[in-house]
């Protein structure tokens, strides 16, 4: 018996023709054409920024690190972040007590949250979308594309955004759904509950683990 | 099926011996974990389990088989994860993403030969997770306390119950090839390894960064399976307006 090259050749054809359309049916979905709002505007511009300076090659490593330090101060509201992560121990806590946390956590967060972002290097954060939350504030969804090996799942990041009177500030970012400002707090009420609440051992622990990044 | 009776016995040992902890933190009800005890030491096991085992494999993976083989294998394996992923998009009621699981699944088992290569993304039908565990939330079912199951890790009763349900609702488990269960166990392993090695950097950057390595798991599971059950849209709380400072 001899298969007819044609035959063969549609019999293989067809079905995978009614595949294709089949797929083209029911996976692609109209994209919502968006108009960027604000909110999304101000971390498309900053991401841009962020990226700017992690690959300018041209600065020395030290002088890449104090410019991204600067940027990231700039845009985030890091004493609120700060409090937040305390939990109920805030309340309890004296002034300096206080004032000694948040200067610890500032270069804590700073040393976490630029060897988070080094991570993307090469790579670029889509802006998808926003929602509003009440009281001036704004989460803005992204995707992190790496043009080089594009992902079946790309990574989701969000920024909570609020807007202080025109200024658009970072109170909070997600990554794949874990918002870092609940992550921080859970870890450290948790290490401040088996330390009995001291707010000072808790500050001596965050300055040994910043100096492990210098 | 194997796993099903382990993930029974699994629970039936754990609500044997786990009663709440009688010394239990305060942020155990927040929380959510009143067998903080019991759940710790399993974890301490876990990650003994990872250091010996689980870490060395990975990191040989990793290093030895070539990035071209491991992205074939993690295509084949989410290729034949599909039709659990569309009987859970079917079953939340989610027609798009059923559509997204059924188009990936006939193009990349076509033009993708059998799932090795990934040609839907490709043509823009991006890729996401389903399982049970997400199913029965959906349906209202409550998660129950935080466990860390010995072996598998952090989860609570309605994934692990979830976990088992996605076993039985695989297709390729009733397939009768020789060796059935070897296939299916080393299916899982791969399953195992390959994200062991994906995240290992991730992991180890966690570990460094935490001051209590427990805790931060827990919050990291419990904030990422409660966005996974969302699909990306935003909790109730939060449509209701924005969570200020406690």
């Amino acid at each position: 018996m001899t298969i007819h090259p044609n035959r063969s050749f549609s019999a293989f054809a067809l079905p995978l023709v009614l595949v294709a359309a089949l797929v083209l049916t029911l996976g692609l979905a109209a994209r919502p054409a968006l108009a960027a709002s604000p909110a999304e505007q101000f971390v498309a511009d900053n991401v841009q920024r962020a990226m700017g300076i992690l690959n300018n090659t041209q600065l020395a490593k030290e002088q890449r690190k104090t410019e991204f330090r600067d940027f990231l101060l700039g845009l985030t509201d890091i004493r609120a972040i700060g409090q937040y992560t305390l939990g109920q121990y805030r309340r309890g806590a004296s002034p300096d007590e206080l004032a000694a946390f948040d200067a610890t956590f500032k270069e804590y967060a700073m040393a976490v949250y630029q060897s988070y972002f080094a991570k993307y290097t090469g790579q670029t954060l889509q802006v998808t979308g926003s929602y509003a939350l009440g009281g001036e504030e704004t989460i803005v969804k992204t995707v992190v594309v790496d043009p080089k090996k594009p992902s079946p799942k790309p990574l989701e990041v969000n920024f909570r955004v609020q807007n202080n009177g025109g200024k658009f500030v970072v109170v909070d970012f997600s990554v794949e759904g874990v918002w870092i400002r609940e992550l921080e707090r859970n870890d450290f009420t948790s290490y401040l509950g088996q330390n009995g609440g001291d707010l000072k051992a808790l500050v001596a622990v965050l300055k040994r683990k910043t100096a492990q990044y210098r | 099926m194997h796993k099903l009776v382990f993930l029974a016995a699994a629970g039936l040992f754990l609500a044997g011996c786990a009663t709440p902890s009688q010394n239990a933190s305060p942020g155990a009800i927040e929380n959510n974990d009143p067998y903080e005890n019991t759940n710790r030491a399993i974890f301490e096991f876990n990650l003994k389990v990872d250091s010996l085992a689980l870490k060395p494999t990975a990191e040989s993976y990793s290093t030895y088989v070539p990035e071209g083989v491991r992205d074939a294998l993690r295509n084949l394996e989410e290729n034949l994860d599909r039709p659990v992923v569309l009987a859970n998009d079917l079953l939340q009621g989610e027609g798009r993403r059923a559509g997204q699981s059924a188009g990936r699944f006939l193009l990349n088992s076509t033009f993708g030969l059998a799932g090795l290569f990934d040609v839907a993304s490709r043509v823009g039908i991006a890729s996401h997770d389903e399982d049970f565990g997400q199913t029965l939330a959906v349906w209202g079912v409550g998660e129950g306390p935080y466990l860390v199951l010995p072996l598998l890790g952090p989860s609570n009763p309605r994934d692990a119950a979830g976990s088992a349900v996605d076993v039985a609702l695989d297709p390729t488990v009733y397939i009768s090839i020789k060796h059935h269960t070897f296939w299916i166990i080393g299916r899982q392993y791969m399953r195992i390894v390959d994200a062991r090695a994906r995240n290992l950097e991730l992991l180890a950057d966690i570990e460094r960064d935490s001051l209590d390595f427990y805790a931060t798991t827990r919050s990291l599971y419990r904030q990422h399976r409660a966005s996974e059950i969302r699909n990306g849209k935003p909790p109730p709380e939060q449509q209701n307006g924005a969570t200020n400072l406690p």
